[in-house]
């Protein structure tokens, strides 16, 4: 499906030409404000007719003026203030314009950022986990703002860049046909020499993005990894790295250049308005030498003949930002047509605290299987351990309860039904989880407990707080419960820690999944971290991501994860009796509690490395 | 803003003032050609075909000119504008080179990755891009203006009556636009922080069934950025711009009817107000051009000021010649040291005797990492003196000052190469018997047995093909093929499963084995096997001494011991 989309993206990009991809999307997407944009494309055809009338009244006036001398006082003012009206015509069209289409482009901006943050409210967490928070601040803030330009402006210059040519054109011609082919000689030239400068840079611009990436990349390769270059005296290597980057680019784009390089300048000088002027006099001049023209109609084309070009030329300096607002508005597209987890239609209700997963398979990118046939029974009240080594996949069992992905084959059961038959409100209620990397929200400290429970009354969130052990430490705080975190609160990692131990309290679910770092994020605060946890455990179906062996000796059932399968489970006396992995793992531990970094030379120095 | 242009652009700014001369001059020829337009349109008017002819050979002399100058200096921006491309990034690059360590934060790979893109190009074109556009939309008006008064001075007078009031209007115009900016520019910072924390918090937000439509905190953040950005339109559209682009007109509407009413007092010949009000238009179109590009030189400006901040920000004066070094000690004294203006650490002083391990100990906050990182001179201080081996870190060049320091912190940055180029990059000419053992001993061999290309394995983008441990342990391999004097440990090992664990310990104990140690410790055992313990409060050291006498003073120290040990023997489980 990913493949079909792709390719008829590629479709659209050939189709659409210049460089606006999916115009059929865009102007879906587009839809809440279509009707403003046409309306301001309206008036800006009025603007666009009205800024040529000054320069016609002005004719007028010439014509006006050599017809009957200073005598005609009547007619000139008329002129005049013809010439004045339209130029406030133009000014009013331009402002009503481009205020409604920069108003529209705000309402635009809200409706799109809202639909994408509904979208990413949706989306397996997994996608989250492949791109960093700033990719979605990009997309949500950068790329939709970056669309601007293709909303705001772009349709008025096309308006613009169409309406004063043509006009301006048929006024001319309406005067004499051969004057106005000699207005139009510089305007083709120009077009046709920067017609050929696009053909021959277009093809280039995948290489181009290629190139401009690589930049990128290696320049935060260097930022990031200056420490250890600087260590390693290796200052030159990174940033080398980086050089060669924008040479390689430097090559690509003088190659691209090399080939545009006369076609643009000469295009700058054919168009430039001193060219017209030279050509235009001169036509003048021999025709009405020859007699074919009255001197007096050399004037509209000496008036509008140098201006006709500026508005194309305007068309091409945004041609930049058009670009870039389309590639934009095509990762806005994009995004918003991720695919979403599904909800069901007709919900059930689970029957008890019951977890079960079924011969559950699971793979983060397709190929590598992270879980691979687990069958596991919670039962409620009781504990259950997870153990294993990083990336046996002791996580993902886990992270599958809260549903942050769907299994890709086998199921995932609470009290009976599948977690894809159960609203997600309803799972809400029935399970939370404590993970490791406490997420704190910059508000007050009470909004950041009450996340877990709306409806929660001031004393219910402070009795939560109590209960983790935390409440004297918010008293402390200048603002206490109403002190905004990162701003006058300023929790170290174990004191977040039990704030979001807090939210558990105060959300009370039957079911907690619990990694059990959590504990020791904070050496200095360990003690009160592990009272709140006892106290939030007592009652409930306990799972957790266990890491020191010694604290989950007492669960009713551990499970050593293996490579996406489970390879021992048991108690803990079971298991040591089988000697077997758990077994293993037990006796490392046992060891790394007494280790400390040793620099008396050992059995073993590494001095010898050197002699 | 040329001058910070010309700042910013170091060796390349001969060419940029030459492309400015040359802009200047052609914008100049451009304003005398409009000007000769007057006597051109009399001769055409009053039939004069032998003046006409000669007033248009002038023209077409200007014109060739002007063409070749144009093109001349075309070709010079566009060419020029690759070399000076280059060596911006060139600059940008050797000015970052330099930086102390402490200006990169996590914030500046993002902000200086798109300065070195987006940034550098947008300043880069500008001489091509903007600059013609902006000379001639301000030079051929004088130019305009000036001739003016040769053929009509009144009317000649009201336009350059417009002219102070044409500036005040750009300024004013510039004023509010950036006024209303700063304030938008809050309701950015604001959306983007929620949008950031919005991604990163997403397992809570959904834990809590709190996604968009139940996360009140981002939608109020995108309907207050939609109201600033309103305002910003309200403002800085249409005042701003609507201030100048009126004056414009003003300008254009009071020569037009001065000029009318100067014919029906036949000051003026007909013939003349009509070649006059045409130059009129020539004196108007440029300005109106230049304020249309108004938006875009806001953009060019943002990214100049950002690029001169970054040039602004001074390296660590460094001296150039060696000092001889005498046993690895480490000493503070009375060493003062603030991030900004807030102080972080107060009075410390302690000395690290050679070949011994020394503990900081104390709450999060209370500054054990800055400590080590003043030993790697990420900044310098504020007063007092840090010294390694006797001497001042500041009177060592870095190459020597590194060469005395390993670190291995919790963050472990390697480039994308493989495992080999990441280690042999602490010691390019070791042998490949110092390598092996090195590997050995970091337990790296464990990692490159279980992978098919061994040692060979390229570990991606900042390591990120290898766990947690196993990045860990390469780090350590490259700090013991260094072989420095001084170790410098954060040890949050803690996290790590457990066989990993007993591998990264059996490789720490082969860096630490015979090296001044400096350790960032949370282990009870580390601390009790320490030398020196130094106890870490709100930055200061409050105690001082081996585990032992610190138990026995009965201080913040002894409380803080019992407190870990309580927590050591903890279970878990579902029944109080």
């Amino acid at each position: 499906m990913n493949a079909a989309r792709t390719q008829a993206k590629g479709e659209m990009r050939d189709a659409g030409g210049l460089a606006i991809p999916g115009v059929g999307g865009l102007w879906r997407l587009l839809r809440p404000i279509r009707g403003r944009l046409i309306i301001a494309c309206v008036i800006g055809t009025i603007g666009a007719a009205a800024s040529i009338v000054p320069f016609i009244a002005v004719a007028q006036l010439a014509q006006v003026l050599l017809a009957s001398g200073a005598g005609a006082t009547a007619a000139v003012w008329q002129w005049g203030w013809i010439a004045v009206g339209a130029l406030l015509l133009r000014l009013l069209c331009v402002f009503v314009a481009g205020g409604i289409t920069h108003f529209a482009d705000t309402r635009f901006q809200l409706i799109v950022r809202r639909r994408m943050a509904a979208r990413l409210g949706k989306v397996p967490l997994g996608w989250f986990t492949a791109r960093t928070s700033g990719t979605v601040k990009k997309s949500v803030s950068d790329d939709v703002l970056h669309m601007h330009h293709l909303v705001a402006h772009t349709a008025l210059e096309i308006v613009d860049g169409v309406v004063v040519p043509v006009v301006t054109l048929a006024y001319l011609f309406s005067i004499n046909g051969a004057m106005s082919l000699f207005v139009m000689l510089p305007l083709l030239v120009g077009i046709g020499l920067y017609g050929a400068q696009l053909a021959k840079v277009r093809p280039r611009m995948a290489d181009y993005s290629t190139a401009m990436g690589e930049i990128s990349g290696t320049a935060v390769e260097f930022v990031q990894g200056i420490g250890v270059v600087k260590t390693f005296g290796q200052t030159g290597r990174a940033y080398r790295r980086f050089l060669d980057a924008t040479a390689r680019f430097m090559d690509l784009m003088s190659g691209v250049m090399r080939s545009t390089l006369r076609s643009a300048a000469l295009a700058e000088v054919v168009l430039a308005p001193l060219t017209s002027l030279v050509v235009i006099t001169a036509a003048g001049a021999v025709l009405s030498g020859a007699g074919w023209i009255p001197p007096v109609d050399v004037i509209p084309f000496v008036l509008l003949g140098l201006g006709v070009t500026a508005p194309l030329m305007a068309l091409f300096f945004s041609a930049t930002a058009t670009t870039q607002a389309a590639e934009a508005s095509e990762r806005v597209l994009a995004l918003l047509a991720t695919d979403t987890l599904p909800e069901s239609d007709a919900p059930r209700v689970p029957a008890d605290a019951t977890i079960a997963l079924e011969r559950v398979r699971f793979s983060y990118d397709g190929q590598y299987a992270a879980l691979d046939g687990i069958d596991l029974r919670l039962e409620p009240g009781t504990t259950t351990a997870l153990v294993g080594r990083s990336g046996s996949g002791k996580t993902t069992i886990a992270k599958l309860i809260p549903r942050f992905w769907d299994p890709d084959s086998g199921r995932i059961t609470l009290g009976g039904v599948d977690l894809r038959d159960i609203a997600s409100s309803e799972l809400h209620r029935h399970v939370t989880f404590v993970f490791q990397d406490v997420q704190l929200l910059s508000t007050s400290v009470t909004e950041n407990i009450r996340l877990a429970k709306p409806t929660a009354t001031s004393a219910e969130v402070e009795a939560a707080a109590r209960a983790a052990q935390i409440h004297d430490r918010i008293l402390e705080l200048p603002r206490g419960y109403d002190s905004v975190v990162g701003d006058d609160a300023l929790f170290s990692g174990g004191e977040a820690q039990r704030i979001s131990i807090a939210r558990a309290f105060l959300a009370d679910p039957p079911i907690l999944v619990l990694d059990e770092a959590t504990a020791f994020a904070d050496p200095e605060s360990e003690a009160l971290i592990q009272d709140a946890l006892s106290a939030l455990a007592i009652g409930r179906t306990l799972l957790v991501i266990a890491h020191r062996l010694s604290t989950i000796q007492g669960a009713d059932q551990i499970a050593v994860v293996d490579r996406g399968c489970i390879a021992e489970r048991g108690t803990h006396d079971e298991l040591l009796a089988r000697a077997g992995t758990y077994a293993t793992l037990w006796a490392n531990h046992e060891r790394s509690r007494s280790w400390h970094p040793e620099i008396r030379p050992s059995a073993e120095s590494a001095r010898k490395v050197n002699r | 803003m040329i001058r910070r242009m010309l700042r910013v652009m170091g060796d390349d700014a001969p060419t940029l003032r030459l492309l400015i001369a040359l802009t200047v001059v052609g914008a100049v020829l451009q304003g005398v050609a409009f000007a000769l337009l007057v006597p051109l349109i009399q001769a055409l008017l009053e039939g004069d075909f032998s003046r006409l002819w000669l007033w248009i050979a002038l023209e077409a002399t200007i014109l060739v000119v002007f063409s070749v100058l144009n093109y001349r200096t075309k070709m010079l921006g566009l060419s020029s504008s690759a070399s000076l491309t280059l060596h911006l990034w060139q600059r940008l690059g050797d000015h970052i080179a330099k930086l102390p360590l402490g200006w990169f934060d996590a914030e500046k790979v993002g902000s200086v990755s798109r300065l070195a893109s987006v940034g550098v190009f947008s300043v880069s074109g500008f001489p091509t891009q903007m600059l013609g556009m902006l000379i001639n939309a301000f030079v051929t008006p004088a130019v305009v203006v000036a001739l003016m008064f040769v053929f009509q001075w009144q009317l000649a007078l009201v336009a350059a009556i417009t002219a102070p009031l044409l500036w005040a209007a750009y300024q004013i115009a510039g004023a509010i636009v950036a006024a209303v900016d700063r304030r938008t520019h809050g309701a950015n910072v604001r959306t983007a922080n929620r949008l950031i924390e919005f991604a990163q918090t997403q397992p809570v937000l959904r834990a809590f069934g709190r996604t968009a439509q139940g996360h009140k905190l981002l939608d109020d953040a995108l309907v207050a950025q939609r109201k600033a950005d309103n305002t910003l339109i309200a403002w800085g559209g249409v005042v701003g711009d609507g201030i100048f682009r009126l004056t414009v007109q003003a300008a254009f509407t009071a020569i037009l009817l001065t000029g009318i009413a100067l014919t029906a007092g036949t000051t003026i010949g007909p013939v003349q107000l009509i070649a006059l009000l045409i130059l009129a238009t020539r004196f108007v179109q440029p300005l109106m051009e230049g304020a249309a590009a108004g938006g875009a030189m806001r953009t060019v400006r943002n990214n100049l000021d950002r690029m001169d901040t970054v040039f602004g920000t001074s390296p660590l004066p460094e001296p150039m010649s060696a000092v001889s070094l005498g046993e690895p000690s480490v000493e503070f004294e009375d060493v003062r040291f603030g991030y900004d203006d807030r102080e972080v650490l107060h009075d410390v002083s302690f000395t690290a005797a050679p070949r011994t391990m020394t503990a900081l100990v104390g709450p999060s906050g209370s500054g054990k990492t800055t400590i080590t990182r003043l030993v790697a001179r990420f900044w310098d201080i504020g007063s007092g003196a840090v010294r390694i081996a006797g001497e001042d870190v500041r009177s060592m060049p870095v190459e020597h000052l590194m060469g005395q320091l390993s670190f291995v912190f919790q963050e472990v940055y390697l480039f994308s190469g493989t495992i080999r180029d990441n280690i042999l990059m602490a010691r390019s000419d070791a042998t490949e018997d110092q390598l092996r053992e090195a590997i050995r001993l970091a337990r790296v061999d464990e990692i490159t047995s279980r992978l098919p290309h061994g040692l060979d394995t390229p570990v991606g983008e900042g390591g990120s093909a290898l766990s947690g441990g196993e990045r860990q342990r390469v780090s350590i391999a490259r700090a013991i093929l260094k072989d420095a004097p001084i170790v410098l440990l954060d040890e949050a090992t803690a996290a790590l499963d457990a066989e990993n664990e007993a591998l990264v310990q059996d490789a720490l104990n082969a860096l630490t084995a015979n090296r001044t140690l400096i350790v960032v410790a949370h282990r009870l055992q580390t601390i009790a096997a320490a030398d020196q313990i130094l106890f870490l409060e709100h930055g200061k050291i409050v105690e001082r001494g081996a585990h032992d006498e610190l138990i026995d003073v009965q201080g913040r120290y002894a409380d803080f011991w019992r407190e870990r040990s309580r927590a050591r023997g903890w279970r878990l489980g579902t029944r109080g």
